[in-house]
């Protein structure tokens, strides 16, 4: 974001709201202030008004109204009172200064106090109209102690005027005619105008000065520290990567920015510290998954895989397979000559996954060759082999194994089984069939077990077929087993086959059976075929 | 896999129902060694258990030994499937099966 659109957006706000609450406090203080105003006027002019009627209603003698008002003849009396009118009312100030006497419809006038010739002055007895609310107060106070009632008239006849009447009374205290004032109010708008036009350019003189200033004050305590942060920011991700934990911010306004800021910072320096330590749990994720590579590696690598193994003994064909699960197992197969003329295989599984298992793999397959000496029953062998895997085993782990070592002269196969499952034999092309073995416990489960040797007569042409539970247990997207009736199946269809051809059939019929579901456990299998003596011998 | 606990006194019995494999092991095995504290006589009823895998195998072997040392433990109603696995691993020599 570019910064000035900062100055844009944020000024115009903060200044309009500083004028329309100006605007507000101008209007509402001149509204006041002018109401207060003009009432306190009005009433300082009626008092003046009342003053001025009260007292002439004082002086004038009201009998001599009667008189004026009946006859409508003049005397010395009538020039005097007229004198004094007209003084006052030149002295004071007054607009009109007059006595009438109010009838119903018009008012018929006495006195009207005004220059000989003037216009607009009536003489003794002309009658005029009634004007705005002046019928009704005129009547009110035509009586003996009437309320003093102000009539304010505004109009273009006559001005803005302030009525006041006072009733003159004849001897016998009767109302004869009223005293009238009228006072002109124009100064009061006058006065008005010249304070309204006064405050609003005070206001406004002060409105833009406060503007000013307040932009200038704004701009450093909202825009800088905000402009300071979003350099800050882009900065930060510009050319501070790599060093985040020196990262900070210059703001010491001490109000909410300097918050801000140091929230910032307290941020930036606590994600620096989350990525070092996720490169570093990261690195040590890789240096362990490349590790455990290599261990897998090198366990399948312990695995006999060069094939045809043994080319100078034509008397055996051997062939085996491990497909390892995604984490490394503890699926094991072997085979070795035991001395010239004994192989030894052996098919083992080890319970459990993982580092462990493959541990403890290395361990049971070493033990396993080491202590297959000729001549030594393959029981013995066993019995050893649990004991010293009891030692070692904290973890509860076992194996199940099968081993078996093959007379290459004789076809004589003595084997011996811990737990493992039973394995396949074809005789003479008939077909494989489950060969029943006894079974031993498993090797590491519990010491001293005793494992007793078996066997059997293999017959040229016989093949035997070893394997792990993982080809039985290889499941489906169903949670189906592949199962041994299915193994039983692919095994004799492909009854002829030599040992290399088989084993990827087997493969290739769990793979169609598992289809997409991720393979859990070690697929590993191993066929020998005794082809008997040849005619040329060892 | 459901494992249902039952215990009066110093017995305890483990229900379990559905598949005793790679993944569900682990839950059995916190299970007996959350509990197997003071127990004398430890059943399993595998009544509705389908299947036992090398794992869970594993975990069995783990509570027969312990029971070796403090009482006896017995597992009832076993069906084919899974009696085939003892046999085959020859933990029907070891394991108390009723």
């Amino acid at each position: 974001m570019n910064p000035d659109r900062w100055k844009v957006r944020l000024q115009p706000k903060l200044i309009l709201g500083l004028v329309v609450m100006a605007m507000v406090l101008l209007l509402s203080l001149t509204l006041v202030v002018t109401t207060m105003y003009r009432r306190r006027m009005e009433e300082y002019f009626s008092k003046i008004a009342f003053d001025q009627a009260s007292v002439a209603a004082e002086i004038i003698d009201g009998d001599a109204v009667r008189r004026y008002y009946e006859t409508g003849k003049k005397d010395a009396y009538y020039h005097e009172i007229h004198e004094y009118l007209l003084m006052v009312k030149q002295k004071v100030g007054l607009k009109y200064f007059y006595v009438v006497v109010p009838e119903e419809d018009v008012m018929v006038y006495i006195w009207d106090s005004g220059v000989e010739g003037e216009e607009g002055v009536c003489d003794l007895l002309d009658e005029d109209a009634y004007y705005g609310g002046g019928h009704r107060l005129m009547h009110e106070a035509f009586a003996v102690d009437a309320d003093r009632k102000i009539l304010v008239t505004r109009n273009a006849e006559y001005g803005y005027l302030a009525s006041a009447y006072v009733a003159i009374l004849d001897s016998a205290g009767v109302p004869v005619a009223l005293a009238s004032v009228d006072i002109s109010m124009e100064i009061i708008n006058q006065q008005l105008l010249t304070f309204v036009a006064g405050a609003v350019l005070v206001s406004c003189l002060i409105l833009i000065i406060s503007a000013v200033a307040y932009y200038y004050y704004v701009r450093h305590i909202v825009i800088r520290p905000a402009v300071i942060l979003h350099d800050a920011a882009g900065k930060l991700v510009k050319d501070e990567m790599d060093d985040l934990g020196n990262f900070t911010i210059d703001i010491h306004s001490g109000d909410e920015f300097e918050d801000l800021a140091q929230a910032f910072q307290y941020m930036t320096v606590e994600l620096s510290e989350y990525i070092k330590n996720l490169t570093e749990v990261t690195a040590e994720k890789e240096r362990i998954g490349a590790e455990l590579d290599v261990a897998a590696q090198i366990q399948s690598s312990m695995l006999p895989c060069i094939f045809p193994a043994f080319p100078g003994k034509k008397e055996i064909d051997i062939y085996a397979t491990m497909n390892p699960a995604k984490e490394v197992g503890g699926d094991f197969y072997d085979f070795f000559m035991v001395d010239d003329r004994h192989l030894a295989v052996v098919m083992a599984d080890v319970s459990g996954k993982g580092v462990p298992a493959a541990l403890f793999m290395v361990i049971g397959k070493t033990l396993i060759k080491d202590h297959t000496q000729p001549g030594k029953p393959l029981g013995e062998v066993f019995s050893d082999v649990n004991n010293l895997l009891c030692d070692s085993n904290s973890e509860g782990l076992f194996i199940t194994a099968f081993e078996g070592v093959l007379d290459l002269e004789t076809g004589e196969f003595f084997y011996v089984n811990a737990g493992h499952e039973v394995p396949y034999i074809n005789r003479a092309g008939e077909g494989y069939q489950p060969y029943k073995v006894r079974p031993g416990f498993v090797l590491a489960g519990m010491e001293d077990m005793r494992y007793k040797e078996g066997s059997l007569t293999l017959q040229p042409g016989d093949r035997i077929f070893l394997y792990t539970d993982g080809v039985p247990e290889a499941t489906n997207r169903e949670n189906e087993l592949y199962g041994n009736e299915r193994l039983y199946r692919i095994l004799n269809q492909n009854k002829d086959r030599t040992p290399k051809e088989l084993l990827p059939e087997i493969k290739a019929d769990v793979d169609l059976f598992v289809g997409e579901a991720p393979q859990f456990d070690d697929i590993t299998m191993l066929c020998l075929e005794y082809k008997g003596k040849t005619e040329c011998g060892i | 896999m459901n494992i249902v606990k039952t215990r009066e006194n110093d017995k305890m019995v483990l229900s379990l129902e559905g598949r005793l494999d790679t993944m569900t092991a682990p839950a059995l095995e916190a299970e007996v060694k959350g509990s197997i504290d003071g127990v004398k006589e430890l059943v399993f009823d595998f009544e509705k258990l389908e299947y036992v895998s090398s794992a869970g195998l594993r975990v069995l072997l783990a509570s027969q030994k312990i029971m070796n040392k403090q009482g006896s433990m017995c597992i009832r109603h076993v069906n084919e499937v899974i009696m085939e696995v003892f046999e085959v691993t020859g933990f029907s020599d070891i394991l108390t099966i009723q």
